[in-house]
């Protein structure tokens, strides 16, 4: 057991960066039109899909696929993204939240019954990122894949950070998230940036939908489960923080990487479930309460 | 000389009530004009309607000679017409230096020289840049709220109660920049419930009481006026 | 009190053309697409007392389905129940769940509630497909046919009957669980949260209520699946029904029992026109979900109420609302700091009962703080509040409400279904006493009329009228002559001065004293949180530190 630490470690810390993409996508959303986009968990689906097809593409010789196809799946998520803007959400502006939920609920159906009857249902495996093989670290054999994982997920986090914390561009964003009409009133266009969280989500979706897709295969079932885990990443960091959720995301996938390795996937994943109802419950407003200042 | 604010029979709407009648008023560049009544007079929903978040339900606006009636909040903003809201509503997330960014134009540069100087302006900013503005003190976030306001060098500044809360050594520091924003040339339409802060700063005053103008005129005048008390009250 | 409804009779129209249909078609294959039509209306009916009526998206609608589902077949063919009382259970086991359920998940924002609920209904579909006890992955066989005194209903139309009887129980049920005052109570808790608790209306009750209601009919919908079909699997608990059951909802129209079952009728046919299709037919939910919540957010029930609008109920005679008189409300202590603003400082009064205080105040004083911590709607800080002789600072709003205290608001949340009478009826003991509150505020004649097309001033007199029709002992007033004409004003200080004649104690706070010097006994000025002055109208007019409160501090006039 102890020489399995290190390998434990490298797992959590994979798995948690992929989710933590994904649950970066789910906030920002959440954080642009103040309601939740049940779709995104098809999103990052749909990006493991794309990362088999264009790999498919690639000459069987290629080295670094996955990282060759990565900006092209972020590209094609980010496209998606804003098409999700333009049907489910921008019609609805005016309407109360619960509409943008059902009709992510109605898009996020259409995408996965819409890749199962074109692709069909069947698990596919998604490019690695370097290639193939492993190193050993620390007397633990560990997969190239996972290490890329942990970097490229690593940069793109770092990268979202930079962009929202210092550029201006990032900055007119999480003030239009904010109070959007305090932004109009300073002369942010606020349909540019909410555009553009969509598309961002849509992007970073499309990372994690990658990665995932080498890791642990990608079939078109494969959304609710992963929305409900940014989900409740949300809820874990606290409703509406950006890095709070990604933080919860981490925390997700510690406690399924431990549980499921000392006693089995399904019994981390029922006592996720029962453990957020049990959060719910004691804390109706979540584990941190709800991001500071927003107002309606 | 064409004046920098026109209101020409200005009628305003809350939820589908008339809470602004008929009223007209012209501003020069450089003037401050203070609007003076008790709650729920209309000061606060004119001047919503000039910035551009409530409706005008008649008459027309004018900034600088062009009609702006029709202008969402975002193009008046960047018309020109700069709203400093009642409660000041800052992003209670961006730092100082941020909201001040955000709320600026032209390159970096640019950006960065206005910025220095609202700190020159409001000198209590400087020492906070990176602290996020929910964690200012109210007079610190009132400084922060005019500051965003009027970075990009507005034309008409839209000022609503900015001296609510605010201790009596921090009203000088705001009201010598309502002084300051003038000087430089933008017209100030200043609501507020001080009456002797605002009737020493503005050149005019209008009194309103239940969506009219019930008192109009130099502020040497309106306030030695008999009826003020009572207009004021609401009696 | 109901009038009727012709849109009954567009859809018994609708019905019975469809009827006419199948009997002329006839084959086993159609009986059995009208059998799975009438099941999932069953379910849809249900979910609309949750999602319509509560106004929460709670996704757990389909796991009760699939639940009741799993209860028959257990009950019948592991322990040898018969089917119609396995039915029985298939409705109680999920209906117990949804109260529990409700308990929680009832007091969460509606963010939490799609998760809480999505996360229950993930559990049941872990718990089915690995336990084996519940049958594993392969589910549970052998589940017997119905049978009623020996006669077997399998199939063909004695299970299509037996269906569609199913489907006018759960029509009749989801009638009475939302007609008459407990309709107008459950809109008024859905679209003026703030202002039901102010009018003793208390959610939980209704939606422990309701989530038992809605989950007993998916799982009365989920056990005919079982008898029909005779096996159960783990796909009944998948997101698919619930989906089914949503895209049935949305497009019937949000809270609309018959316009679910149109819906039903549309949808479920679909999977079958797409065989061979592997489940393609939900891209067709979806996209019908989608167009219906953009195009028709209000559902095909919504259309139709368009072309025949709802009639309005048929209010009863004229009654008289019994106050309870002689009540007076005191304050003691009142204190409220918001970080570190203090909004209330130790604030003492008594409010007699005949008599009328105001209460002013600049900007930021505390006034509207002070009704909010007396009728509860906060209750942080700390004071004491005496109604006569009960004190009241640790009750409930909704309870602070029934024991007399009614409070009128600056803003008033208006439900813009009801009519006149049904928002007042609402709050009301009875029909006859929501006619006379109508009567006092001069709204009677109207009250047939659509609270929505009431005018501002119109809607103060009817937040009024509601406030009244709870018998109040004790009413406090938010700015009630906001926004009124020179006449109306008039006629409301002759109706405030008769309510406290009668013996109500009034507190009424107001900007505009041109309306409350005259009407006021007393007067009480408040600035920063603080008492600085009462007395009567002319005193308090007078004083020199209320003229500085108002007029800023260094103004000597």
């Amino acid at each position: 057991m102890i020489e399995a630490i290190p390998q434990l470690l490298v797992n959590a810390l994979a798995l948690g960066s992929t989710y933590a993409l994904a649950a970066l996508g789910f906030v920002l959303v959440i954080n642009a039109v103040g309601a939740v986009n049940f779709a995104h968990g098809e999103l990052v689906m749909l990006g493991g899909f794309v990362a088999v097809g264009l790999a498919a593409t690639l000459p069987e010789t290629a080295v670094l696929p996955g990282l060759i196809v990565l900006p092209g799946v972020m590209l094609a998520l980010a496209a998606v993204g804003l098409v999700l803007a333009l049907i489910g959400y921008a019609p609805l502006r005016r309407a109360p939240p619960v509409s943008v939920f059902i009709s992510t609920i109605a898009i996020g159906l259409i995408i996965q019954h819409a890749v199962t009857a074109g692709i069909g249902p069947e698990p596919r495996v998604g490019p690695p990122l370097i290639g193939t093989g492993s190193v050993e670290l620390f007397g633990a054999v560990i997969a190239r894949q996972q290490l890329a994982t942990i970097a490229v997920a690593g940069l793109l986090l770092v990268a979202v950070h930079a962009l929202l914390k210092h550029t201006r561009f990032g900055r007119r964003l999480r003030a239009a998230a904010q109070d959007p009409v305090m932004a109009r009133a300073i002369g942010i266009p606020v349909v540019l940036t909410t555009a553009a969280s969509f598309a961002m989500a849509g992007a970073l979706a499309g990372a994690a939908g990658l990665m995932l897709s080498n890791q642990y295969f990608v079939a078109p079932t494969d959304g609710a489960v992963l929305m409900l885990k940014a989900y409740v990443a949300t809820v874990i960091g606290g409703w509406g923080r950006v890095w709070g959720a990604a933080l919860g995301a981490f925390a997700i996938a510690a406690f399924e990487t431990v549980v499921a390795a000392s006693v089995s996937y399904l019994v981390a994943e029922v006592l996720l479930y029962v453990g957020v109802l049990a959060l719910l419950m004691l804390r109706p407003r979540g584990l941190f309460g709800e991001a500071e200042g927003r107002r309606a | 000389m064409t004046p920098r604010l026109v209101l020409d029979g200005v009628s305003v709407a809350r939820s589908d009530t008339v809470v602004v009648e008929p009223l007209s008023l012209s501003m020069d560049a450089g003037e401050v004009v203070a609007l003076l009544g008790a709650n729920g007079a209309g000061k606060s929903s004119l001047i919503e309607a000039v910035a551009g978040h409530l409706p005008i339900v008649a008459g027309t606006l004018r900034l600088d000679g062009r009609d702006v009636t029709a202008g969402s909040l975002q193009a008046r903003a960047r018309a020109g017409i700069a709203w400093c809201p009642e409660g000041r509503r800052l992003f209670p997330g961006l730092t100082v230096e941020e909201t001040l960014d955000v709320a600026a134009t032209g390159n970096r540069r640019v950006r960065a020289e206005a910025i220095e100087r609202m700190f020159a302006l409001f000198p209590a900013l400087a020492a906070h840049r990176k602290t996020p503005a929910w964690q200012l003190s109210g007079g610190q976030q009132q400084m922060l709220a005019i500051a965003r306001a009027v970075i990009a060098a507005p034309r008409v500044v839209l000022l609503d109660e900015p001296s609510l809360g605010l201790a009596p050594a921090v009203l000088d520091s705001v009201f010598d920049a309502v002084r300051r924003l003038a000087e430089d040339g933008a017209a100030v339409l200043l609501a507020e419930q001080n009456v002797a802060r605002a009737l020493a700063v503005a050149g005019r005053t209008l009194v309103l009481a239940r969506g009219r103008v019930i008192l109009e005129g130099p502020s040497e005048r309106i306030a030695v006026d008999p009826t003020l008390p009572g207009a004021l009250l609401g009696v | 009190m109901r009038a009727i409804d012709r849109r009954g009779w567009v859809y018994a129209l609708m019905a019975l053309l469809g009827f006419a249909a199948l009997a002329a078609a006839g084959d086993g294959y159609a009986l059995r697409i009208a059998t799975l039509v009438g099941i999932y209306a069953i379910a849809a009916i249900g979910f609309q007392l949750v999602f319509g009526h509560l106004g929460l998206l709670a996704l757990s609608q389909g796991a009760f389905f699939g639940i009741g589902a799993y209860a028959l077949a257990l009950a019948t063919v592991e322990l040898g129940v018969t089917p119609l009382p396995g039915l029985l259970i298939a409705v109680l086991v999920p209906a117990l769940l949804g109260a529990l359920v409700a308990l929680p998940v009832a007091r969460l924002e509606s963010h939490y509630v799609a998760l809480a609920t999505l996360g229950l209904a993930q559990l049941a579909l872990l718990l089915a497909t690995n336990l084996e006890v519940l049958g594993g992955a392969n589910g549970v066989y052998g589940v017997p046919p119905l049978t009623v005194l020996g006669v077997n209903l399998a199939e063909g139309w004695p299970m299509l009957v037996a269906v569609w009887l199913g489907v006018a129980l759960a029509l009749a049920l989801g009638g009475w669980a939302t007609a008459g005052r407990r309709g107008a109570r459950l809109t008024t808790l859905r679209d003026a949260p703030l202002a039901a608790p102010a009018l003793g209306l208390d959610p939980m009750g209704y939606r422990v209520g309701m989530f038992a209601l809605a989950a007993g009919t998916a799982g009365l919908g989920g056990g005919l699946q079982a008898l029909d079909l005779g096996v159960v699997s783990p796909a009944v608990l998948r997101f698919d029904v619930m989906v089914t059951l949503l895209a049935i909802a949305v497009v019937g129209g949000r809270g609309s029992g018959l316009g679910a079952v149109a819906a039903a009728a549309l949808l479920v046919p679909l999977p079958e026109l797409f065989r061979g299709f592997e489940s393609g037919y939900l891209i067709v939910y979806g996209g019908a979900m989608l167009a219906a919540i953009v195009l028709l957010p209000r559902g095909l029930d919504g259309a139709l109420a368009r072309m025949v609008p709802r009639p309005a109920p048929i209010p009863p005679r004229q009654g008289t609302v019994p106050p309870r008189l002689g009540v007076a409300l005191r304050v003691e202590g009142l204190s409220r700091r918001f970080g570190g603003v203090v909004a209330l400082d130790g604030v003492s009064f008594t409010v007699p009962s005949g008599r009328i205080v105001g209460l002013i105040g600049a900007n930021g004083s505390g006034k509207t703080t002070a009704l909010n911590r007396i009728s509860g709607l906060d209750r942080v800080g700390g004071g004491e509040m005496w109604l006569g002789k009960t004190r009241i600072d640790t009750l409930s709003p909704a309870r602070r409400a029934r024991l007399g205290l009614a409070r009128g608001f600056q803003h008033p949340e208006i439900p813009a279904d009801l009519s006149v009478f049904e928002v007042v009826v609402a709050a009301a003991p009875s029909g006859e006493a929501a006619m006379a509150a109508l009567d006092r505020t001069g709204l009677i004649d109207r009250a047939r009329e659509p609270a929505a097309s009431l005018g501002p001033a119109a809607r103060r007199g009817l937040d009024l009228a509601r406030a009244l029709a709870t018998g109040p002992s004790v009413l406090l007033l938010d700015e009630p002559a906001a926004g009124l004409t020179a006449e109306e004003r008039d006629r409301l200080s002759s109706l405030l001065r008769r309510l406290a004649r009668e013996g109500r104690a009034l507190l009424v706070v107001e900007h505009s004293m041109d309306f409350l010097l005259p009407l006021a006994d007393r007067i009480i000025c408040l600035d920063a949180g603080r008492v600085i002055a009462e007395g009567t109208a002319d005193t308090v007019a007078a004083d020199p530190a209320v003229r500085t409160a108002y007029l800023g501090r260094e103004v000597v006039s």
